[in-house]
């Protein structure tokens, strides 16, 4: 056996599957096609993976349509009742295998037949139990005729209305080397029994064609003309055809007689005309080594087609990634709201800033200070109790009532762009659209009202943010500080409005409140136009002016920092509950083109392309 | 259409109805389906129902304009199967190929019928379709149709490689899928080969309903009986399988060319052929596929319609549910603002009662006090907008829109409407509905103007109405004349208690005792307390009128669901769930009138096969 032809795929054809393998739940997502479907990936995975690397066995498989006598034709191949013939259609649902003796102890079956669990034969009613899925029963031959080397099967059929039955045929196809293909007048031209052999013919196994239920010899004429559709249907030049007679009580008792046709496989040597022909013999002494060479050679083709092979998958993967790309392109681009957040309360700044002057401050301005204090207090009293001011609880709950509405109406804002995105990118509706329908949106706005509810007007984070940034502003400019100290301004008020969405990883600015906040990778606030500027001064305090270089982008920063948490809780609510991990989704998608193990699968289909040009 | 024959005219002369069959209420069911399935071309469920019924209803049409004519009776079945064979030998002799030299041999569909049969109804060019004659009786009264094969035209079209095969060129199964709509019986021939075939039960599947069926196994000289395991398998794919016929073709052809007697198994259905689709038969075939094919459209229809039965009865219960989050906001915002227009509330009740109240001292001491109080200015006003407004008596602004301004006042922002809309959007999408039935979570302009426009009118007419009996309750409590009497009286006795002091001291005391007149110290004691009087007066008649006000408030807001206020703001999804839900329930309804309809029909074939449930995916 020349086994060294093939055996030095092994490495190259292993490394590929195992990137392939990788990428197959990935396509799913991506609306790649489905390469389990595909003829490469029953060649890659069916046959080359399981037999590249293992003991070189010849497959020989029985197939063919329903009834049409595939049971009878194995178990006379192999000499013994192994699959029971019966005269219903479609009852063989599990391929049966006939071992040489010795075999099943030095061979992984289950590796050899992908997609199958083997389990010994207890009796030729094995193949008929519909109670199990995908089984593969092996039995060694008890004869002790069967060559060492040849595995001969019974399958499924392949036009029947179990479509299970079909896929299992097809994963013994894909490992077969040889198969023999049961035709009958009725079936010969079907177009499921034609796609399937095509496909076989295709990947270079051998054919060997047996007409069944032949009405011999009148019919025998016939045999040209069906054996010349069959071959241009599947573009097949069978090893041999034979042809079995049809008899009733013959095959009643499990028996078949075959009959070479010499004059339409060319060969004309063996047993006389009419002469019954042993296909058992004939098969066991064709050339294995040179029928599985081609078999490997041929599936190997198969993976490597320019057209319909892995590259030509991975190229539509590739492109349904670039696909996915601009999908999160166009949500990166639409699905962002500008929050207009109601006019921020003077103190969520101004108190912070005062309590960092406080030990900054000398006694005089702090009792000069106390007395505006007192005195506007008294002012707002007065102002309060003839209804012209409301007091700061009211005050506060306005605002955040005001505040929530904001936020409110940015997640509807925000649904509204999320759902006009997937109208315009079908792959935003395949990944959102559930989201978006399914969910309820009631409890959407629940959470957003709960976290809304939950922050404080400031919070320690804030506080920890001034601090630091006022720190840092006395360090780089200290007369700036000193004029604050001396001259005392309550009078900046900021209209913040900030800006939420889906940014691509690295292109969005993270304020410095939402970055210490953490947790939010993919969502982010851009925080931008909190235009802060000079209130009349109710107290009366000294003022100070705003637009002295400096101080402006101070108070910026710190507005800026505060809408940032405001906004956050909408991130939150929006990236915790409304998108859930459908934004993560969207990434993976996206860079699946980017994946090595695309990179690596191109450069395994090269090398081994390469390779099979040298063998 | 053209009628049918003269041969079988005396057949048809005999037919008449079919017991249990009610051709009123089979009309009138095929209306309500019409009107059914075309009643919301905007809903895409609807749509769905509405593109199978226009399937449907050209047979259902036919099947009640051609009562009289022959029945056309299809042979389908896989290639190979021996259907020319079987034709050739119901037609008596070769009328159309058969036979084993190539697979397959039928290509175009051929029509055998009778001598005098006029087929020029049957669009012979479009189906690609010879038309053969023949005098055997087993075809006097029935049209025969050869069909192509489904089995060996490729579902793949030509190979993806680019190289030409043979089967290229073969379009059987579309010329099959032509010639079976103009079918109105199957005779579906197997063999022990491809009795168990996926594509000729996909197929079968698409034609089978409304056309009741023969099922024969041919080949019976070499293949075994396997008419147990189909009888199985046909039941599994929701077919009635009253008989299955068994004979061999060859044997029956040559029998019949040879003017033999034909063998059991063709003679067997030859006569069921004669006395199921022949005369008064044909009648009830036709009419019972109607019913069949009326009784599985609205099947199918009610189990395309099941996965958004749920939606829409959860898109219904979602309005509802935000109908009350927005009623309860705007009853929680009214209900503030009345409460806290107490001194308005007290202005309005009394204004009004005060002018009415005339004729005594007291009615006077009222007027003076309110024409006092009108100077004092309105410090603390109901302020604007509409409460305001129709607190302090003045009518509820014009028409002409609105817009969220004007209700942010009734507690209905634009963020909290929108927050409903989307809620309900997303329950929309669920049972497939979208724009035009149901709107966006935001309001266009135009859409804010009639909306917030009528929910402004409704609340103003609302409140107006409210507010009136509220105040004509409380005046009601002041019209009785006892308690205006006694409040006349007890300021009048205090009046007349300081003229007779005054006139005491002045003819008794100045006059009879000579005691010096105490002057107009007197008086202006009196007056002080008088007004005092007064004033204490005023403010228990106004207690008694304010008591009980905030009740009478509450009573108002717990009324406000019943004016469905908040309604327009919601009213496309509101009208959305109540037509899908009304699509979903007339679906249940003429479905179990159908299946009603075809539980009344006697079944008085024995020998044809229908199929019974929803065909298999």
């Amino acid at each position: 056996m020349q086994s060294t032809t093939y055996a030095g795929w092994a490495g190259d054809i292993g490394a590929l599957c195992r990137a392939l393998a990788t990428l197959e739940p990935l396509a799913a997502s991506l609306g790649a096609a489905d390469p389990a479907a595909t003829e490469w990936h029953g060649q890659l995975f069916g046959k080359l993976a399981g037999q590249v690397a293992r003991e070189p066995v010849l497959v020989a498989a029985v197939c063919g349509g329903t009834n049409t006598g595939k049971s009878l034709i194995a178990n006379s191949l192999v000499g013994v009742p192994m699959s029971r013939s019966v005269p219903e259609a479609a009852r063989t649902v599990h391929p049966v295998a006939s071992l040489p003796r010795g075999l099943a102890a030095r061979i992984d079956l289950g590796g050899l037949f992908p997609g199958f669990t083997p389990v010994a034969w207890t009796s030729d009613a094995d193949a008929l139990d519909a109670a199990h899925a995908d089984r593969l029963v092996w039995r060694e031959d008890p004869t002790g005729r069967q060559p060492e080397r040849l595995i001969l099967l019974d399958t499924p059929d392949i036009d029947g209305t179990l479509r299970e039955n079909w896929h299992r045929a097809e994963l013994v196809r894909n490992a077969a080397d040889v198969l023999i293909a049961v035709l009958t007048q009725q079936k010969y031209n079907d177009a499921a029994v034609r796609d399937f052999f095509r496909a076989a013919v295709q990947a270079r196994k051998g054919i060997i064609v047996v007409f069944n239920m032949v009405d011999w010899p009148r019919q025998r004429e016939r045999l040209a003309g069906w054996l010349a559709t069959f071959k241009a249907e599947t573009a097949s030049a069978p090893l041999a055809v034979y042809a079995c007679p049809h008899d009733f009580a013959k095959a009643e008792a499990g028996r078949i007689d075959f009959y070479a046709v010499p004059e339409l496989s060319g060969t004309a040597a063996g047993a006389a005309p009419d002469a019954p022909a042993d296909l058992a013999a004939a098969l066991a002494g064709s050339d294995f080594d040179r029928l599985k060479r081609e078999a490997m050679r041929g599936a190997l083709e198969v993976v490597l087609d320019e057209r319909a092979g892995a590259g030509s998958w991975l190229d539509g993967f590739e492109d349904r990634a670039r696909g996915w790309q601009a999908a999160r392109q166009v949500l990166a681009d639409d699905a962002r709201v500008r929050v207009e957040l109601p006019t921020a309360p003077r103190e969520v700044v101004w108190n912070e800033i005062w309590a960092w002057l406080e030990p900054r401050r000398s006694a005089l301005d702090l009792t000069v200070s106390k007395a505006y204090r007192v005195a506007g207090s008294g002012v707002m009293w007065a102002a309060r109790a003839i209804g012209l001011a409301r007091s700061a609880t009211h005050e506060r709950e306005d605002f955040s009532a005001r505040e929530f509405r904001v936020l409110s109406q940015a997640l509807t804002d925000f649904i509204a762009r999320l759902e006009d995105a997937c109208r315009r990118d079908e792959r935003l509706a395949g990944i959102l659209a559930q989201r978006l329908v399914q969910a309820d949106r009631s409890a959407w706005y629940a959470d957003l009202e709960r976290r809304h509810a939950a922050l404080p007007i400031v919070s320690d984070d804030f506080r920890a943010f001034v601090r630091g940034e006022l720190d840092r502003f006395a360090k780089e400019s200290p007369e700036m500080v000193r004029w604050i100290v001396h001259g005392l301004n309550v009078g900046a008020v900021a209209r913040p409005a900030i800006t939420v969405g889906l940014g691509l990883a690295g292109a969005a600015v993270v304020p410095a409140a939402a970055a210490t906040a953490g947790g939010l990778t993919t969502l982010v606030h851009q925080v931008g136009d909190v235009v802060v500027g000079t209130a009349a001064t109710l107290m009366g305090e000294g003022a100070l002016g705003l637009t002295m270089a400096g101080l402006k982008p101070l108070l910026e920063r710190l507005f800026a920092g505060w809408s940032a948490e405001r906004g956050r809780v909408l991130a939150e609510t929006l990236h915790d509950v409304v998108l859930g991990d459908a934004v993560e989704e969207l990434d993976r998608l996206a860079t699946a083109a980017a994946r090595p193990e695309v990179a690596e699968a191109r450069r395994l289909l090269f090398e081994l392309k390469r390779e099979f040009s040298r063998s | 259409m053209t009628e049918a024959s003269t041969g079988s005219a005396a057949a048809m002369s005999a037919g008449g109805g079919v017991s249990g069959f009610d051709d009123a209420a089979f009309d009138a069911l095929g209306a309500d389906l019409a009107a059914w399935s075309g009643s919301l071309p905007e809903w895409a469920a609807a749509r769905r129902v509405r593109t199978a019924w226009e399937q449907v209803e050209p047979r259902l049409d036919r099947a009640r304009r051609e009562l009289s004519r022959v029945l056309v009776v299809g042979v389908i079945g896989g290639t190979g199967t021996g259907k020319s064979t079987l034709v050739n030998a119901l037609a008596g002799g070769v009328v159309t190929a058969a036979g084993d030299v190539a697979r397959p041999t039928t290509t175009n569909p051929v029509v055998v019928a009778a001598t005098d049969v006029d087929c020029s109804w049957l669009p012979l060019d479009r189906l690609q379709a010879r038309v053969v004659r023949s005098d055997s009786p087993a075809v006097a009264n029935i049209v025969l149709v050869d069909c192509p094969d489904p089995d060996t035209q490729s579902d793949h079209g030509p190979a993806a490689d680019g190289t030409a095969r043979p089967s290229d060129a073969n379009h059987n199964r579309d010329l099959l899928e032509a010639v079976v709509p103009a079918c109105d019986v199957l005779l579906l021939v197997a063999t022990a080969q491809k009795y168990r075939s996926w594509i000729v039960a996909r197929e079968l599947a698409a034609f089978a309903p409304g056309r009741p069926l023969f099922f024969v196994q041919t080949h019976a000289a070499r293949d075994p009986d396997i008419r147990a395991d189909w009888h199985r398998e046909l039941e599994g794919q929701g077919f009635d399988v009253p008989r299955i016929f068994r004979l061999d073709g060859v044997e029956a052809a040559r029998r019949s060319a040879a003017g033999l007697e034909p063998e059991a198994g063709f003679r067997e259905l030859v006569t069921a052929i004669d006395e199921e689709l022949v005369g008064r038969a044909a009648r009830r075939v036709r009419r019972t596929g109607a019913v069949d094919l009326a009784d599985w459209f609205t099947r199918e229809a009610v189990r395309e319609l099941e996965p958004v039965r749920t939606p829409v009865a959860d898109l219904a219960a979602g309005v509802g549910r935000e109908r009350d989050r927005l009623e309860k906001l705007l009853a929680t915002a009214v209900e503030g603002r009345l409460r806290a227009s107490r001194s308005a509330w007290q202005r309005l009740i009394t204004d009004e009662l005060v002018d009415r109240w005339h004729g005594g001292p007291f009615a006077m001491f009222l007027h003076v006090v309110a024409g006092i109080a009108s100077f004092w200015p309105r410090l603390r006003s109901a302020g604007g907008g509409l409460i305001g407004r129709l607190l302090a008596g003045q009518s509820p602004p014009a028409g002409g829109g609105g817009t969220w301004q004007t209700v942010e006042e009734l507690g209905l922002g634009e963020a909290d409407v929108e927050q409903s809309r989307s809620i309900l959007a997303g329950l929309a999408a669920r049972a497939r509905l979208g724009e035009p039935l149901v709107g966006r979570a935001r309001l266009d302009e135009a859409a804010v103007r009639t909306s917030v426009g009528t929910l402004l009118e409704r609340t103003a007419a609302w409140l107006a109405a409210g507010i009136d009996a509220i105040v004509a309750g409380r005046r009601s409590r002041l019209e009785s004349p006892v308690l205006r009497g006694v409040c006349e009286i007890l300021f009048t006795g205090l009046l007349v208690a300081v003229l007779v002091r005054a006139g005491w001291n002045f003819f008794y005391g100045r006059l009879w005792s000579g005691r010096p007149v105490e002057g107009l110290a007197f008086l202006e004691e009196a007056l002080v307390w008088v007004i005092l009087f007064g004033l204490a007066l005023r403010w228990l008649v106004f207690a008694r009128l304010r008591m009980g006000l905030e009740g009478d408030i509450a009573a108002l807001v717990a009324r406000l669901p019943r004016a469905k206020l908040v309604d327009p703001l919601l009213a496309d999804f509101s009208r959305a769930a109540d037509l899908t839900g009304r699509f979903v329930a007339r679906g249940d309804e003429l479905a179990s009138a159908a299946a009603s309809m075809r539980a009344g029909l006697a079944d008085g074939a024995t020998g044809l096969g229908r199929l019974r449930g929803p065909s298999p995916s």
